[in-house]
């Protein structure tokens, strides 16, 4: 909650500023004697929670708070024309905001490739798995609905990948769908739920020197030199991205496919208990 | 917009929400709710869900907008894509939101002892998540809350309210429907302590006796509006919260 | 008896000398969000960024250098320069971590560091300037008590950051962001003191 100052040469030498510099340098030191700051477990969740239904102009909402990271999800539906390629389903777009107000590293302007990173890959674990009923959203010939998840980021404190695709989740579990009437919507009467045919659920881990992590807050994300985002339903893995310059071995993925697995249970109970 | 498909904005001498022309929407106030920002501050008036939150004072960037004997502002009034009832907006600050922002760091830029943080930035940002109408008032209102939370000096503590017509009434804190279909709305912020206007607006037609008795409504309404801010500042700070 | 008072409220009706308030029409208003003291008619603000001190101890990180002055953060909005003297340690890196102290502040807008001393390892932590006061304590009473149970070297500088290392840092921040957290609810010295008695207990 400081407003840093950072200085030209810090940026450059470091890519982060002067007290940064001096965390990431704590958390390499408690990672050599196995611990974290706040006492995790290296695979261990932080304390999660999901309000759903907050924003009662939209069509569904959620609000995830992931240890301090807080984003909310707001979704929108609207009567499109189809995709010409797909004329009997409807769409869905992901967007994020990376919200100045969230953090004092987020700047006001376009959206950054951080932002633009973080919509796409939610995107694509909740497309690649068919989470929502694309055909379901056909109305008529010419008309189906378009459903739009806005992730909206509160405060920033690492691992908004996981914060994100739980809020998109959890959101459009409790969607509802407008009557259309004469070809327009009608949301005074919102009584239909989305169709929902499958659950994801991310995880993502970041690496530091030796040391693979789950859950990382800002300090530890800037003390890391690569990280990964899984997301799988029951069964499949539907989507991955690795990000930063850092690698990962193939040992690495797998053992980190087995704990995406493992946690996968807590994740669903969340969104089950949130979306009641 | 079209006035063919005009609602009722008056019915039985009641409003479409069945207040009174001199009556506020239902709001709270509730201060220190972002972590990471210096300050901050949630309202939700009538339908309107509102967050403010403030950064600074820091380095300015670009150095050449540095001013070396004051601090400046940069205020940053933006509406979610998921905020309106109707269909899906788009993403990022439009011309009104714009035009709005400027107004918006107007009034701060009076009431901020801006001489007190030479050569640094305050940064205000107010993001509209959820909106009903009033949108800016309800932000101003709560970008006062989030600087005193991150402890600005201010020579006061600012308050914003808007009043329009409706046929031959006056009335206060439109709703979006109103402020759609009305006659006339004026949008006003005030420094409570003298009741100075920092921010005024209007469009439509008003006489000058109805802006008169406008400005007066606005500012009978403000010590309600004054005293909730106030409270929501002493909430942060009384045995049973320990903050965020 | 204090109370808490907001931008804007007045204190007086009538012209009075105080910290963080201004004059307008022969009456005096508060400047801040605040404590009120009415006895010793004084307001003490609740938040706020740090206002530098000549002779303030600081604690700070190098952050650039350039023909030996070093440009210092030390969360200050302005320039932060330490001078490295005769006397002084010959030279630092980017990313050190010093203790130093306030020599001058130049237009509210440039402070000058002096007397600067390196610190080794351990981390930083930032807390509110205003709440500095009480994680010090009366006579360093409190920052005394959570190093002594922490088994941790704490070095709190005024400008709301704070130097730790060894022992256990998990509970020495604990203590010290209950502190930032819980200052103005009465009664905190004693919860400190049962939050640092319980986890010795378990140790």
């Amino acid at each position: 909650m400081r407003s840093r100052r950072y200085t030209a040469t810090t940026r450059v030498v470091f890519d982060m500023d002067a007290i940064d510099v001096v965390k990431t340098n704590y958390v390499k030191e408690l990672l050599l004697k196995n611990t974290r700051e706040d006492l995790r477990q290296f695979m261990q969740f932080r304390k999660t929670s999901i309000v759903t239904g907050t924003m009662q102009n939209a069509e569904g909402s959620a609000q995830v708070d992931m240890g301090s990271t807080r984003v909310l999800c707001g979704i929108k539906m609207t009567v499109e024309e189809p995709m010409r390629d797909t004329p009997s389903q409807g769409n869905m777009m992901v967007s994020a905001e990376l919200l100045p107000l969230a953090s004092p590293d987020y700047e006001t302007g376009p959206p950054s490739p951080d932002a633009i990173e973080l919509a796409r890959v939610v995107d694509r674990g909740i497309r690649a798995a068919n989470s929502i009923d694309l055909k379901s959203l056909f109305i008529e010939e010419g008309k189906v609905w378009s459903v739009f998840i806005d992730l909206y980021v509160l405060n920033y404190d690492g691992n908004l990948f996981d914060a994100c695709t739980l809020a998109a989740m959890a959101a459009l579990m409790s969607a509802k769908v407008p009557a259309v009437v004469e070809g327009v919507a009608n949301r005074e009467d919102r009584s239909k739920p989305l169709k929902i045919d499958t659950v994801v659920t991310s995880t993502t881990f970041g690496k530091i020197g030796n040391s693979i992590l789950l859950d990382l807050d800002r300090s530890e994300e800037k003390a890391s030199e690569g990280r990964i985002t899984i997301a799988i339903d029951d069964a499949n893995i539907r989507a991955m991205q690795k990000g930063l310059r850092g690698g990962f071995t193939k040992e690495e993925v797998e053992k980190l496919m087995d704990v995406a697995f493992e946690r996968r249970a807590e994740l669903k109970r969340l969104l089950e208990q949130s979306a009641k | 917009m079209a006035s063919e498909n005009k609602p009722e904005l008056v019915i039985d001498g009641k409003r479409t929400d069945g207040r009174n022309f001199n009556q506020m929407r239902p709001f709270t106030i509730k201060a220190n709710v972002i972590k990471n920002a210096e300050g901050s501050c949630y309202v939700e008036w009538g339908n309107n869900k509102i967050l403010a939150a403030v950064y600074g004072p820091k380095e300015v960037m670009p150095r050449h907008m540095m001013e070396p004997d004051r601090a400046i502002i940069k205020c940053r009034y933006a509406m979610a894509p998921f905020s309106s009832l109707s269909d899906h907006g788009r993403t990022g600050p439009n011309r009104r939101a714009i035009e709005i922002s400027k107004v918006i760091r107007e009034v701060f830029e009076n009431v901020v002892m801006l001489r007190e943080y030479p050569a640094s930035e305050i940064d205000i940002f107010i993001e509209v998540l959820q909106g009903d109408g009033g949108t800016r008032a309800a932000g101003i209102t709560a970008a006062a809350v989030a600087l005193a939370n991150a402890g600005i000096q201010m020579r006061d503590l600012p308050y914003a309210i808007s009043v329009g017509r409706i046929g031959e009434h006056i009335a206060i804190d439109f709703n979006m429907i109103e402020d759609n279909f009305s006659d006339s709305d004026m949008p006003m912020a005030f420094a409570p302590r003298n009741n100075e206007i920092l921010l005024l607006q209007m469009d439509g037609g008003l006489d000058r006796a109805q802006v008169s008795k406008a400005i007066q409504m606005a500012i009978d309404a403000g010590a309600e509006i004054s005293k909730a801010q106030r409270d929501a500042l002493k909430e942060v700070y009384s045995n049973n919260t320990s903050g965020v | 008896m204090k109370q808490i008072i907001v931008p804007g409220e007045m204190v007086s009706q009538s012209q009075a000398r105080m910290d963080n308030t201004y004059v307008e029409g022969g009456k005096t208003y508060s400047k801040v969000m605040g404590l009120y003291d009415e006895e010793h008619k004084g307001i003490i603000p609740l938040e706020g960024p740090w206002k530098p001190r000549i002779d303030d101890a600081v604690i700070g990180i190098i952050a650039e250098e350039k023909n030996k002055v070093y440009e210092v953060d030390i969360g200050f909005f302005g320039r932060t320069l330490l001078i490295v003297g005769k006397f002084d340690r010959e030279s630092y890196k980017v990313g050190d971590v010093i203790e130093a102290t306030i020599k001058d502040v130049e237009d509210r807008k440039t402070i000058i560091l002096t007397m600067a001393r390196p610190l080794e390892g351990g981390t930083v932590l930032m807390v509110k300037p205003a709440k500095v006061p009480r994680v010090i304590g009366k006579a360093n009473t409190m920052v005394r008590q959570i190093s002594e149970a922490a088994k941790t070297m704490i070095i709190v500088g005024m400008n709301g950051m704070i130097w730790m290392r060894g022992g256990n840092v998990a509970l020495a921040t604990a203590a010290i962001k209950k502190i930032e957290a819980e200052a103005h609810i009465s009664g905190l010295t004693e919860r400190i003191k049962l939050m640092l008695e319980q986890n010795n207990k378990g140790n």
